[in-house]
């Protein structure tokens, strides 16, 4: 078995969203594993960050733009009316993908897959699907926090 | 003279972070958003901290680094890293590199504060300061109890608040020798999340600096706090006076 693919995803992921959550937000995050991911309504903000050396990939944060506004206020300690606008929740939405992502990076390192990461990048808009193909691996994460869900989508592959 | 404390990372997000924590201390805060910006900044204020990012276009923290101690008059600057990478070769290369700290991502700010006072010494803004908040709204005394009396309502924000302002009230106890606490929620109109875990916090840091601490609630929230794994257990009495005959 590939080093790739024989890394826990899941576990990996699952520590790291709920950590970040914690920590950065006060908010508890469960695994929505087994349930099916809702579809996407309404306007969708995704967080992606790219790693690239002996492993390339990348790692996307889906939420959508009431729960974008609710993790907004929350890092930002702040109400969400008082959020100034798209620019403040994207730079949110991309510095926590790049913790979830630096976190994936080190434990990708640590088994001698090393990378770089690149500068989180935001893409928002309604009523698109993001397909992904040629990877090794490529696996969806569901989250939910109260009323609202997170997807975390990994695809990743060796540079050989 | 206030510390002048310099933040270097390309998320906005983070820089605000790290001001906010550094908020109630008389510091002077500056910005810059890329290794060569901060390099600049650097060269004109001479911070007394620098807290820098690794990952930003234009220059990263490492190449800021090298060239910071490559620098006579700056070299001596100390600095803490903010890392997303926790990776055991990124945090041996940050440590050979000569920082003074480093911290991984996520983080909280009372952490980076507490990260800062092992390298230097903060000084909490004097009460007269007009961009000072009144952090005694939270704390009155009674003899030789100092009593916390948490707001009607509990949100993150008013707990990060309080969260601080405990750790400097924490700090002023052990000069004075006082040893006794009373948590008095009696004016908290919900029991929330962001309550209970301010709740188990104020425990944990009095447990920590041996802080003898009551929880005084209502019945009703009494009944309320048995309700979560987290709080059931913690006794809580009605009434300041039958709190203050249990410290006694």
């Amino acid at each position: 078995m590939s080093l790739i693919n024989s890394l826990d995803l899941k576990s990996l992921i699952t520590n790291v969203v709920g950590n970040v959550f914690d920590t950065m937000l006060s908010m508890e995050v469960e695994s929505m594993e087994g349930q099916p991911l809702e579809s996407n309504n309404g306007t969708q903000i995704v967080g992606s960050v790219g790693f690239a050396g002996a492993v390339l990939g990348n790692l996307n944060l889906h939420v959508n733009e009431e729960f974008a506004c609710r993790i907004t206020a929350a890092m930002l300690g702040m109400e969400t009316d008082e959020i100034e606008g798209d620019e403040e929740v994207h730079d949110v939405i991309g510095e926590l993908c790049n913790m979830i992502c630096g976190d994936l990076k080190s434990r990708l390192c640590d088994v001698g897959l090393t990378c770089e990461l690149s500068i989180p990048s935001i893409t928002s808009g309604k009523e698109f699907k993001i397909e992904s193909r040629g990877w090794d691996r490529s696996e969806h994460f569901g989250f939910r926090s109260h009323n609202h869900t997170a997807l975390v989508a990994v695809y990743m592959k060796s540079a050989n | 003279m206030a510390l002048k404390v310099l933040t270097v990372d390309d998320s906005k997000t983070i820089r605000m972070i790290v001001k906010k924590a550094f908020k109630q201390y008389d510091c002077a805060m500056f910005e810059a958003e890329n290794g060569v910006e901060g390099l600049a900044m650097t060269a004109k204020e001479k911070p007394d901290l620098i807290v820098l990012d690794i990952t930003m276009p234009v220059m990263n923290g490492i190449e800021m680094l090298e060239r910071l101690k490559s620098e006579a008059t700056l070299k001596d600057i100390p600095v803490i890293m903010l890392t997303a990478e926790s990776g055991k070769d990124n945090v041996m290369q940050i440590v050979k590199m000569g920082v003074k700290d480093y911290m991984v991502k996520p983080f909280k700010g009372e952490d980076l504060i507490g990260r800062v006072e092992k390298i230097m010494k903060l000084t909490l803004k004097s009460a007269d300061d007009g961009t000072a908040d009144n952090g005694n709204k939270y704390f009155s005394q009674i003899e030789d109890v100092t009593v916390m009396a948490l707001p009607l309502r509990v949100t993150r924000p008013v707990s990060v608040e309080v969260e601080s302002k405990l750790q400097s009230k924490l700090k002023d106890m052990a000069e004075s020798q006082h040893k006794k606490m009373i948590l008095d929620l009696c004016k908290v109109a919900e029991t929330n999340v962001s309550l209970i875990k301010l709740i188990i916090s104020t425990l944990q840091r009095c447990q920590s600096a041996k802080v003898a601490v009551k929880v005084v609630a209502s019945a009703k929230q009494g009944e309320e706090l048995k309700s979560f794994q987290e709080t059931g257990g913690i006794p809580v009495l009605n009434t300041i006076e039958e709190a203050r005959a249990a410290l006694s």
